[in-house]
């Protein structure tokens, strides 16, 4: 019997009911009574909002202008946001000593961006002390006394840029507290054990809030006499031991996903606790542990507008502050509020987009 | 009319799948072009392939596990249509095993078989405890009807799965590649439950790569290729003298050690 | 000879530390002892530095310490309270008061936040793409937005804006809506109101063995009860018959304009609803993601399966896919309600009295003991979480697997 030579069929394209925009309209907006209704309804509610919306904050907004004089229109006065804009961003900090609060956010850029882009075997051995000395030289230039500097009072600190450096600076700091309070809590030593316990339970359990009000009340008590204690260093203090419990239980997790193999193999090859930790343990915990350590940063981020409620003038502070000032009592809130979600949630958004992709990086490459 | 219909019920050459023209496209992908089957009762048929040819995909239209966009399809007399009680009354003809199990991780061996009895048919559930027991024989496995899922080895899990679908009495099986997922060792104890189910006259329609299955059990072996059926045979022509160069080319390489 | 006595060298030198292996700080088991007895030095110290200058400290400032305080009277008003309170009360009072009020703040918000969670959670899994893409607009907006600024905006760009008691917003001279919060009627009982009360348990108790009685029939004859429909019925039905058998028994007082302020009815404060509707659509958007969750996490075979078997879509939710997702979002619900919880402090930021406003705040700042104070509110919220901890996790016995 002769082979016939198989032709395969051609593809056909899909019939016009399926596919195209009309196919499209109809399964997602119109496929049912229900989704009909509700298409209608939401459709309409838009059209009901949105045009006033869009008006408001954009076409029959005040763009210009330096004073709330300029504030003719009906729309949103973005004149108020532009006048305080140095203070939302910078506080009080002096004019012309900006280029340091600059710089500081810079090396902080720059340490991210190295950490993400050095190769594997020099990432942890610079990327690390990098990140732990980038406080302590952040702190040097703001306050500016032992450079030389102009001394900047830490009175004068404030705006956004205190919310991301005081965030960035207490997570930097918690990394090791919360992976020793980690390695505490996972030993077989019961009293080591239960004071990491202890210490990551109180600071998870209690109110990010109250820890600041004791950080402000009851925390002067606990210095020697005579010596007073900045507030902002309180403030940090508070922020460093509250993050650390957090990422304690950030690494727990770590330390459960890394497979039993690795200790094994590191047993296997001789190494001390110690050794054995920091150099086969420690790189693999942080890597599967990025993404949550990403979110607990979103977390501490959004706390640290808690601030407020001790003074400290972060961006929120600084606004409700322009809000009372003589000069701009127009009723400038809903601008105000809409800027700093706006601004907090561009931050938040994109650093929760970075964890999900890193998430999903994790996520192959585990798999293969 | 009414009376032709019940007579035929008992012929066994009734049609009780038959599909025409069937295509079925993925957004722009054309993955079904033109299938026509027609199986007959008590039929057992294997359809093999090499992966992405739409075998699955076809079997799984049976069931309205897929839609299609052209052609039709009849199941037991009953048309497949954008209607719940057609889809309803179709998927009690109809059982299914899928690769993967997929039996409900949060009920007991028991809890599952007796699951479609209890709210698809009804029973009381006595009866429908009686027919979980009465399968779970069939396959072997009764000493495990209070477990969980998790602590049954692959092999029994897909035995549960296959009782799982008989306790709903269909008249047709699909199996979508029930040994693909198993280890070597328990393809065997599948099969011949599968064996077993096949004597006793069963239709059956079988997604699987097991040619030793195929020559001995089946009475028809589909070759699809690309999304249509290339050629269809006996098994043993099929094996023996492959019509064509494509299904010549399949079993050379799958044939091969 | 020689020879020996290399071999004999060559052994003592590669023999990795051999004396050091015999030393005691080398044994794992000292080891760890030699740690733990630095870290209970370090605590020592640490805990009788901080003792001895807080002592001096409080000494320095004249602070007293001691619960003396909680029997003295307070001397300040509380803006609002589910108790009777007046000025010249106690202490003690002005803790309970403030726990009253974090506990309502409290069950609004989960209650709220439960069902808008819920709500979006599934909106996402909706075949209509505009709902879908609300959901996660939801989500995504809400969640990353600080939850103090969501308070304030509500407070002060929304709330405060309302027109005065002379305009109010109202619905049907009932419901009034102005700048002082919101009034709604309130039901005042009449001498047989009791008859309505006593139908409405009935009716509990009624489901309560219907669903007995409706699971037995259908284990016996496999046929089906209609039970959340005739349930419904039930708690509606019998408590309206009661109603009108017993002559409507009650009548409702409603808010009256009366010179500048509202008399009579129940007043819904604007730092109450500013600090519920915020803590609602935030804690909200936390819990719709964990809903989205855990209905992803069952596999779309689970789906597949259960039709394959013939089973109804509405069934496949309740008996396939909501079991094995509430395992997943069981867990998460209660980290979400203990923040909630502790997230209730930011009340403080628009004054609404609750424990950390009143206690920790205007009360502290009167009597100045402010480690005791602390250490008792802190107590509270402690105590909150491992109640909503314990329910939860009594929840989480029904809906966990034994094993998987």
């Amino acid at each position: 019997m002769p082979i016939k030579e198989f032709k395969p069929l051609p593809a056909q394209p899909a019939p016009v009911s399926t596919t195209g925009p009309i196919a499209w309209l109809k399964n997602n907006l119109f496929s049912s009574p229900f989704n009909i209704v509700a298409t209608l309804l939401i459709l309409s509610g838009l059209f009901l909002i949105l045009p006033g919306l869009i008006d408001w904050l954009f076409i029959s907004a005040n763009w210009t202008g330096t004073t709330q004089d300029a504030c003719v229109d009906d729309g949103a006065c973005w004149v108020f946001i532009r006048a305080w804009s140095q203070q939302i961003f910078y506080g009080s900090y002096p004019s012309g000593e900006l280029w340091r609060v600059n710089l500081c956010l810079f090396l902080l850029a720059v340490v991210i961006y190295l950490s993400f882009i050095l190769p594997i075997n020099l990432r942890n051995k610079v990327a690390i002390p990098a990140f732990l000395a980038l406080p302590f030289v952040c702190l040097l230039f703001l306050d500016g006394r032992y450079l030389g500097l102009e001394y900047v009072n830490t009175d004068y600190w404030g705006g956004f840029s205190l919310n991301i450096l005081l965030a960035a600076a207490s997570i930097i700091i918690a990394f090791p507290f919360g992976f020793l309070w980690a390695l505490g809590r996972r030993s077989n030593l019961p009293f080591a054990q239960s004071v990491s316990v202890i210490c990551i339970e109180f600071f998870r359990g209690t109110p990010v809030l109250a820890l600041f009000f004791m950080g402000s009340v009851m925390l002067p008590l606990f210095f020697p006499e005579g010596v007073t204690v900045d507030k902002l260093l309180r403030v940090w203090i508070i922020l460093i031991l509250f993050m650390s419990a957090y990422m304690a239980e950030v690494f727990r997790s770590g330390f459960q996903a890394i497979p039993n193999g690795q200790y094994e193999a590191a047993d296997s090859i001789g190494l001390g606790y110690w050794q054995k930790t920091f150099f086969i343990i420690f790189p693999q915990v942080i890597k599967v542990s990025m993404p949550n350590i990403l979110a607990t940063f979103i977390m501490v981020f959004k706390n640290t507008v808690f601030l407020l409620v001790i003074a400290v003038p972060e961006i929120l502070q600084v606004i409700l502050g322009a809000l009372t000032n003589s000069k701009w009592l127009g009723g400038h809130a809903t601008e105000g509020f809409l800027f700093v979600a706006l601004v907090f949630w561009a931050c938040c958004y994109s650093m929760s987009m970075l964890s999900t992709s890193i998430e999903k990086k994790l996520d192959t490459s585990h798999k293969h | 009319m009414n009376t032709d219909h019940q007579a035929s019920i008992h012929n066994m050459n009734e049609d009780i799948i038959v599909i025409k023209n069937l295509n079925k496209w993925y957004g722009n992908f054309h993955v079904l072009r033109d299938i026509n089957l027609t199986v007959k009762k008590g039929e057992r048929i294997v359809i093999c392939g090499p992966s992405g040819s739409g075998k699955s995909t076809t079997i799984r239209c049976i069931n309205r596990l897929e839609e299609f966009q052209r052609g039709s399809l009849t199941v037991n007399g009953v048309e497949m249509i954008d209607d719940v009680k057609n889809i309803e009354a179709i998927r009690k003809e109809v059982g299914m095993v899928f690769q993967h199990f997929n039996l409900f991780p949060h009920l007991t061996i028991l809890e599952n078989l007796t699951l479609g009895p209890i709210w698809v048919q009804k029973k009381p559930k006595e009866e429908a405890k009686a027919i979980a027991m009465k399968y779970l024989e069939r396959v072997k496995i009764p000493d495990q009807a209070n477990k969980f899922p998790g602590q049954l080895s692959g092999g029994q899990q897909q035995r549960v799965a296959i009782a799982r679908s008989l306790c709903m009495s269909p008249e047709i099986m699909l199996f979508d590649e029930p040994t693909s997922a198993l280890d070597p060792e328990m393809i065997k104890e599948v099969l011949d439950v599968m064996v077993e189910l096949a004597d006793e006259g069963m239709t059956m329609l079988c997604v699987t790569h097991e040619m030793g299955f195929a020559k001995t059990v089946a009475d028809r072996v589909i070759f699809m290729d690309g999304g249509e059926i290339v050629e269809q045979n006996t098994p043993d022509t099929f094996f023996d003298h492959p019509e064509t160069d494509r299904l010549q080319l399949f079993l050379s390489q799958i044939l091969q050690h | 000879m020689f020879y020996q006595k290399t071999i004999e060298q060559i052994k003592t030198d590669t023999r990795p530390s051999s004396a050091g292996a015999k030393a005691f700080y080398n044994n794992p088991k000292y080891r760890g002892w030699i740690y733990q007895s630095l870290l209970l030095i370090f605590l020592i110290a640490f805990f009788y530095s901080i003792i001895s200058n807080t002592l001096s400290n409080m000494a320095a400032q004249g602070i007293k310490s001691g619960f003396g305080f909680m029997t003295t009277s307070a001397g300040f008003d509380v803006l609002m309270s589910l108790i009777p309170f007046e000025t010249t009360d106690s202490y003690t009072k002005v803790f309970i008061i403030g726990i009253l009020n974090t506990i309502l703040v409290s069950i609004i918000g989960v209650i709220c936040s439960t069902m808008l969670g819920f709500i979006f959670g599934i909106a996402y899994f909706s075949r209509n793409w505009l709902i879908k893409k609300i959901s996660i607009i939801y989500v995504e907006t809400f969640r990353n937005i600080p939850v103090i600024l969501q308070v304030l905006f509500w407070y002060t760009a929304v709330l405060t804006t309302l027109p005065s008691t002379r305009d109010s917003l109202s619905i049907g001279e009932a419901f009034f809506l102005n700048i002082r919060g919101l009034y709604i009627p309130r039901l005042i009982d009449e001498p047989k109101s009791f008859v309505v009360y006593i139908a409405i348990v009935i009716a509990i108790v009624a489901i309560f063995f219907l669903r007995r009685w409706a699971r037995k029939r259908q284990d016996l004859t496999g046929e089906q009860f209609p039970l959340i429909w005739s349930s419904l019925g039930i708690l509606l039905g019998l408590p309206l018959l009661a109603l009108f058998i017993a002559g409507v028994p009650f009548h409702f007082e409603y808010p009256e304009l009366k010179g500048f302020n509202f008399q009579g009815g129940i007043n819904v404060i604007p730092e109450l609803m500013a600090l519920a509707i915020a803590m609602s659509i935030y804690t909200g958007a936390f819990i719709a993601e964990a809903v989205r969750a855990g209905i992803q996490s069952v596999p779309h075979g689970q789906t597949e399966a259960a039709r394959s078997i013939g089973l109804k879509e509405r069934k496949i939710m309740s008996l396939i896919i909501v079991p094995q997702a509430m395992r997943v979002i069981t867990p998460m619900l209660n980290s979400e309600y203990q923040s909630l919880v502790k997230n209730t402090t930011i009340a403080t930021a628009i004054g609404y009295p609750e424990l950390f406003t009143v206690f920790a705040g205007s009360a502290l700042n009167q009597v100045g003991q402010a480690i005791e104070m602390m250490f008792m509110s802190l107590a509270i919220y402690f105590a909150l979480n491992m109640m909503i901890s314990f329910i939860m996790n009594q929840f989480n016995k029904r809906v966990a697997i034994t094993t998987r």
